[in-house]
């Protein structure tokens, strides 16, 4: 009896001690609203949801992420990239860059090489964002949760590196290039099952850039109602489900073949494995939000629906080099 | 070894007598692992129980169980035989190995903490599969080979540092464990920052898990699985006897340093192979033990078979729980077994200290 008095008298303390927390930091948000004073300067909205203030005309960019690398050459700023990350490796011209580390990048070379603006995408750390904007620098998040995001990020990079203009073009040809395949394949009645696999057994589930690219390229994700971005499923879901196409990822991270998938136990009953609809899809391309997801979308588009895209058939022939 | 004096040192103790209450404990575990192995089968995404997505019926598993599985898709024949089957079989072997295993490593050294993990068995044998990928021999036993190899190694290295003198310094021994096995994770580690494209490979290894079982890996544990257990199970008297002491043990002509290394080898065995088609999945080995004392007394005569077949139905209930709770999304079987294990464990430990 007594040690319950005492812990509800700890309880107790607690509880004080907690709610006496909440109000100082809710006063410190309420005062950090009232230094506002910089609105004036140029201020964007990043993916993150903050509000970042940029300078004008950066000069020296810093690239945290192969996507945002790739964002950066194609509105031509290649003059402007001080750095890139490990992973940057595409185009050829990025492997040239100054590297500064891979997912925990060396912040020492980093305020080194003085960046004006730092763009990191959302597999940069929120801890990471945080120590390097305490050391001055100025960090915007790129991290697009739809292939529409990604043109708007093209935009948003376009607006801050007054490379409006280019920024305009190269969106709009991209979304012509998507009207051309979601035109066709969104009035279709016949939409074929895909599994879309990254890494054995894991999927896109509902939310995730996989499960919007098949559903735009005119097929029905298996996982599509899963309670995750990137489910591990299991073997059984996938043989029950039973689906018409199986497309896997090959690239950095996998070392998965035509054959591993075949011989997967219960594989051998799907539709995909009997009727030889096994595809292979570039891992960067797929899983990078650059400008290249729409590659990843047409090629989806032609290995799900080969009979609305006829004249893309060569494009098939490179992408699925391990049936032959 | 001579077995005589065994037999009358164990035979003239009451408490390590068989009774018959202890019998059909026995009996009703086995009773349950038969159940468990059936429910569990019937469990899955697809159904008929456990899934979100219930479209195997009931009708369809007797259907496909008798073989006349015609009038249903042909996905359905292989879920039933030729994964879950295969799945639940290889939880029974790896459960049956881990417990068996920790129950040995307790008697062995005396110590209620001892188990496969801590002692560094586990974590060798991840290491023996992680260089089993960069060995350039094929062979068709290469990865339980390696395995194997990997937790001997382990198992030698702490053995050495524990045993001095003819003695075994018990207090030494979770140093030791914690100390050999946090080397061999070290290494696997940075074998699989190194890896590259096999990292998936690799990871497997140490996070634990049972979704790459198949009637392979199912072929390929068995036999040694039951051979290691069995040779385990042919010392239960021995293993008794060294509860009383190392002094009195040898009084009773049981040569302890012979029978200790033999009973490690055989625990490398089972542990290693195990942790081959598992990876490292904690706490089965160091619960189950205890739970099954608590149930059986400390007679290993009873207690071996008993953590056998109790810790083959833990692993088998935290397996098909972390298939089926977010069904059709699996998560990793060591969130089941520490989440579900260690809240139990804490309960029976508070149970029988008071009584």
């Amino acid at each position: 009896m007594r040690g319950d008095t005492m812990n509800e008298e700890k309880r107790n303390h607690m509880f004080t001690t907690v709610v006496a927390l909440l109000i100082v930091l809710m006063c410190g948000c309420i005062s950090g609203f009232d230094e506002n004073r910089e609105a004036e300067k140029r201020s964007i909205v990043d993916d993150l949801g903050r509000t970042v203030f940029v300078p004008d005309n950066p000069q020296r960019i810093l690239s945290l992420a192969p996507s945002v690398t790739e964002i950066l050459f194609i509105l031509g700023l290649e003059n402007q990239i001080v750095g890139v990350d490990d992973n940057s490796d595409y185009p050829e011209a990025a492997k040239d860059k100054e590297k500064v580390g891979g997912w925990i990048p060396d912040e020492e070379r980093i305020m080194a090489l003085r960046p004006d603006l730092v763009l990191v995408s959302d597999m940069t750390s929120q801890a990471i964002i945080s120590s390097l904007e305490d050391r001055g620098l100025i960090v915007v998040c790129l991290a697009p949760k739809t292939v529409e995001g990604v043109i708007q990020n093209i935009r948003l990079v376009g607006l801050i590196t007054g490379k409006e203009d280019a920024a305009q073009m190269i969106a709009e040809g991209l979304e012509q290039r998507i009207e051309a395949i979601t035109s066709v394949t969104a009035s279709q009645l016949y939409r074929p099952s895909v599994y879309l696999e990254y890494y054995p057994y894991w999927t896109f589930g509902p939310g995730s850039f996989g499960n919007d690219l098949i559903v735009m390229a005119g097929g029905i994700n298996i996982a599509a109602d899963t309670a995750t971005e990137y489910p591990n499923i299991s073997g059984e879901y996938i043989v029950g489900k039973n689906p018409e196409i199986i497309i896997f990822t090959v690239g950095h991270g996998t070392t998965t073949t035509v054959d591993d998938i075949r011989d997967r136990p219960g594989f051998d009953t799907i539709d995909a494995v009997k009727n030889n609809r096994i595809h292979t899809i570039d891992d960067d391309i797929l899983s990078r939000p650059s400008p290249r997801i729409v590659d990843a979308l047409e090629q989806l588009a032609y290995i799900i629906h080969p009979e609305l895209f006829p004249q893309s058939r060569d494009m098939r022939l490179w992408c699925v080099p391990c049936l032959c | 070894m001579c077995s005589m004096p065994v037999l009358t040192a164990s035979g003239s103790h009451e408490k390590y007598e068989m009774n018959q209450e202890h019998r059909w404990i026995l009996i009703f575990l086995v009773l349950a692992l038969l159940a468990t192995i059936i429910a569990a089968t019937m469990m899955g995404s697809m159904g008929p129980l456990g899934g979100g997505h219930n479209e195997i019926s009931f009708r369809a598993v007797f259907d496909i169980f008798v073989d006349r599985a015609e009038k249903w898709p042909q996905g359905y024949r292989s879920i039933i035989l030729d994964m879950r089957l295969p799945r639940v079989l290889l939880a029974t072997l790896v459960g049956c190995a881990l417990a068996v295993a920790g129950t040995t490593m307790q008697g062995i050294f005396k110590n209620p903490m001892a188990d496969p993990f801590i002692i560094g068995i586990s974590s060798g044998a991840s290491f023996g599969a992680a260089a089993s990928l960069f060995l350039p021999i094929e062979a068709k036993f290469k990865l339980p080979l390696c395995t194997f190899a990997g937790a001997l190694l382990s198992v030698f290295i702490v053995y050495n540092l524990v045993h001095v003198g003819g003695k075994v310094r018990v207090e030494k021994l979770l140093l030791s464990g914690i100390a050999v096995g946090s080397f061999f994770s070290a290494i696997t580690s940075f074998l699989i920052y190194m890896a590259g494209k096999q990292f998936h490979f690799l990871i497997f290894w140490l996070l634990g898990g049972l979704y790459t079982a198949s009637w392979t890996s199912v072929h390929m544990a068995c036999i040694p699985i039951l051979l290691g257990t069995m040779g385990i199970l042919f010392f239960s008297r021995h293993l008794n006897v060294l509860l009383l002491g190392d002094e009195p043990a040898l009084y009773l002509g049981v040569d302890v340093v012979t029978v200790r290394k033999i009973l490690l080898i055989f625990t490398a065995l089972v542990a290693g192979v195990a942790v081959a088609f598992s990876g490292i999945i904690g706490f089965v080995g160091l619960i189950t033990p205890h739970i099954m004392r608590i149930l059986v007394g400390p007679n290993h005569r009873i207690l071996l078979p008993a953590s056998v077949v109790g810790g083959a139905l833990f692993l088998i209930w935290a397996d098909t729980l972390a298939r089926t709770i977010l069904s059709p999304t699996e998560i990793p079987v060591g969130i089941i077994t520490s989440l579900c294990g260690a809240p139990f464990f804490i309960y029976l430990l508070r149970r029988s200290r008071r009584e």
